[in-house]
């Protein structure tokens, strides 16, 4: 038998792919992660309000969504409901990690796959041939990362572990000068995606998608609000065959999956585990609709070829972070964002658990504490969204990598294309090896 | 000549890389440089000589060690990028895992902490690199300049039980005016270097010490510090304060 391993570029961490060969068959391929950095048994004996800034330092793309799941919790736990102007504030602030974590992705990841995979003419093979393909390109995409660093600075204190991010709020009250502030960066975030969406679109749309890039029929898992998109709140859904439909509340999670602390990987109570998908795809097939005139007329210059294919997710991130930032400046109108209030006081545990979900840029978050009688945190429990798109990208993967290497023995093209699969889930390695 | 980058990750969450990329003149960084490894955006798979390597992140795994070493070879100059690359990093919380900065198994020629680096120090720190300058950091404490500092002088009359604010306690409105320890709230301002312009003072929550020490006798610091001031029972049993960022490093 021979054992394959590469180290896989251009995403975010450390991860290796690992092709077993025997004979002449390929018989598995795997993404794995050689780094474990053991949240999960550190922060035992932490007390809470200690949580929120540790656990923002599990991902330096992700670190307000690990935050804010963690807040919940904690929130939970004491059993209190936080301010409508808290959840305003949250869901910019999440729109701002948003817009930094896709278009990062979109730009330095994925867009020079879909630029080598569409354009035959010209590869992209460094950064440099990347930042100058297109310099109005490169100057739009970083005008959007720029927007979401100023919005997470202004409204979190700085652009990466945000610091007004704490159990029971946010330590910032925008003064009407700082909603005007963020208002025109969200207009400008706008017109700077109206442009990469159509060049998006230009590129691509009119071209056929490659069918080793489509997924098999997948569940949909994720948080949605009432059918709508909400990262926020909601319950969660899981979604089979664009039919059948589960809805549960985030407290009954345990029946559907679960994970052993230190053991690294998700279990699902059901069938068809290597199916579940989490992350842009995922909402989007869920919610079926993003009630946007401008995002619905985006999307019809895709045909159907494109819709179970996996390279749409970075189309759809370019159309989560548009949806996201015209919700941004429907928060910023809302009176309720401008009340002068007091953070409440978290003396009192009234639970001894509390569970937190959000949807972070990648997919579903969850976060699970456990207390001791002393107050302080006895088991942890963190569900990231790659643990959970890990058996699917396993499976795609060594499917794909069967049929290359059948159809060309060649093993090094096999290691090179079969990234091309995990970077369009966009996996997040820090997350993931926490 | 362009001078040629290489810029690695080692054990890390990705933060301070993620805020190299987007600082608004990394464009510009690539154009006056010749990025020539760089796992995190580009294709490239061997690490070739260098003037300038960045190092992210910690050493945790026994395999990163001759990757730095083979990397210290390679590149002129060595610099360590973040707080887990310059002290070890959060996982410095940790009992079981080894966690080390790059600097226990490299000469490192500078640092540039902070947890992530303040994108003003970051990208001043860059363009000096780029301009073939060596970096400077602030060597003071992080009172000498702090905006709650007023008259207070740090003695054994402060008595300190808590190492957070409870959050109604924070004002939202107002700005703070009063020392932390004045409220019996542990601040590490008086141990941890300057250069952040006080980001989490300002925003009414205490110093956790991201930008590290002023001096390398970290320890003798926590000591002199912790003998001037009154620490209650459950902090001194709550572990992870002081050695939030790095491991104590009782030999040489």
């Amino acid at each position: 038998m021979l054992k394959v391993i590469d180290v896989c570029k251009r995403i975010e961490g450390h991860g290796e792919i690992k092709i077993l060969v025997q004979n002449d068959e390929i018989s598995l391929v795997n993404f794995e992660f050689k780094i474990y950095r053991g949240f999960e048994n550190f922060l035992i004996g932490k007390t809470l309000l200690d949580i929120p800034k540790i656990v923002s330092r599990i991902c330096g793309l992700c670190y307000s969504s690990q935050t804010i799941a963690s807040c919940k919790a904690i929130e939970d736990i004491y059993n209190i409901e936080v301010s409508e102007q808290t959840i305003l504030l949250r869901r910019i602030i999440l729109t701002a990690e948003l817009i930094k974590s896709h278009s990062m992705n979109l730009f330095f990841q994925t867009l020079p796959d879909l630029l080598n995979i569409f354009n035959n003419n010209k590869k992209i093979m460094t950064p440099y041939d990347l930042i100058n393909y297109d310099p109005q390109l490169t100057k739009n995409i970083y005008e959007l990362i720029k927007i979401g660093n100023e919005i997470n600075t202004l409204f979190g204190g700085r652009s990466v572990h945000l610091i007004s991010l704490i159990p029971g709020g946010v330590i910032y009250s925008p003064s009407k000068k700082n909603i005007s502030i963020a208002r025109k960066k969200f207009q400008n975030a706008l017109l700077n995606l109206e442009w990469i969406i159509e060049k998006f679109i230009g590129l691509f749309s009119h071209q056929l998608p490659p069918e080793e890039f489509c997924t098999p029929n997948l569940i949909f898992l994720g948080l949605s609000n009432f059918g709508r998109y909400n990262r926020y709140s909601g319950k969660l859904s899981l979604k089979e065959n664009n039919k059948n439909i589960i809805e549960f509340e985030k407290n009954n999670y345990s029946s559907y999956f679960g994970k052993e602390p230190d053991l690294h990987g998700i279990d699902f109570y059901f069938d068809n585990k290597k199916n579940v998908i989490v992350g842009p795809f995922s909402r989007y097939n869920i919610v079926g609709s993003y009630d946007i005139d401008e995002i619905q007329t985006y999307l019809e210059y895709f045909d159907k070829s494109w819709k179970n294919n996996i390279l749409f997710a970075n189309f759809i991130r370019l159309l989560e972070i548009y949806l996201e930032c015209f919700q941004s400046l429907q928060i910023l109108d809302d009176p309720q964002l401008n009340t002068k209030q007091k953070l409440p006081s978290l003396n009192l545990v009234k639970n001894s658990e509390g569970i937190g979900a959000i949807e972070a840029p990648r997919g579903l978050l969850i976060h699970h504490y456990d207390l001791n009688k002393s107050n302080s945190i006895s088991r942890i429990k963190l569900f990231v969204a790659t643990e959970f798109n890990i058996p699917l990208i396993n499976e795609m993967i060594t499917q794909y990598a069967r049929e290359l290497f059948e159809r060309t023995g060649d093993i090094n093209q096999v290691k090179n294309d079969v990234q091309m699969i995990i970077r369009a889930f966009d996996p997040c390695i820090s997350c993931a090896t926490h | 000549m362009k001078p040629r980058f290489v810029i690695i990750s080692l054990t890390s969450c990705s933060g301070c890389i993620s805020s190299l990329i987007s600082l608004d003149i990394f464009p510009q960084f690539l154009e006056r440089t010749k990025v020539i490894y760089f796992p995190f955006i580009s294709d490239v798979k061997s690490i070739e000589d260098c003037d300038i390597c960045l190092v992210e992140g910690s050493v945790s795994e026994e395999n990163q060690i001759p990757i730095l070493r083979q990397i210290r070879r390679r590149a002129k100059k060595v610099y360590a990028i973040g707080t887990c690359a310059c002290f070890g990093g959060i996982l410095s919380l940790s009992d079981i895992k080894m966690t080390e900065p790059i600097s226990s198994y490299i000469e490192v020629d500078g640092i540039i902490p902070g947890c992530p680096p303040p994108l003003k120090l970051f990208g001043n720190c860059l363009i000096r690199l780029v301009e073939n300058k060596e970096l400077t950091l602030s060597e003071k404490n992080m009172c000498g300049s702090c905006p709650l500092r007023g008259d207070m002088k740090i003695n054994s009359s402060i008595n300190v039980s808590k190492i957070t604010p409870n959050p109604e306690e924070i004002k939202l409105d107002e700005e703070n005016s009063k020392c932390f320890l004045e409220e019996g709230i542990l601040c590490l301002g008086p141990i941890t270097r300057d250069g952040c312009e006080h980001i989490c003072i300002k925003m009414g929550l205490p110093c956790e010490g991201c930008m590290g020490p002023v001096s390398k006798d970290y320890t003798s610091n926590i000591i002199n510090y912790l003998s001037l001031i009154n620490i209650s029972q459950e902090l001194k049993n709550y572990t992870g304060i002081f050695y939030r960022f790095s491991k104590p490093k009782l030999k040489r």
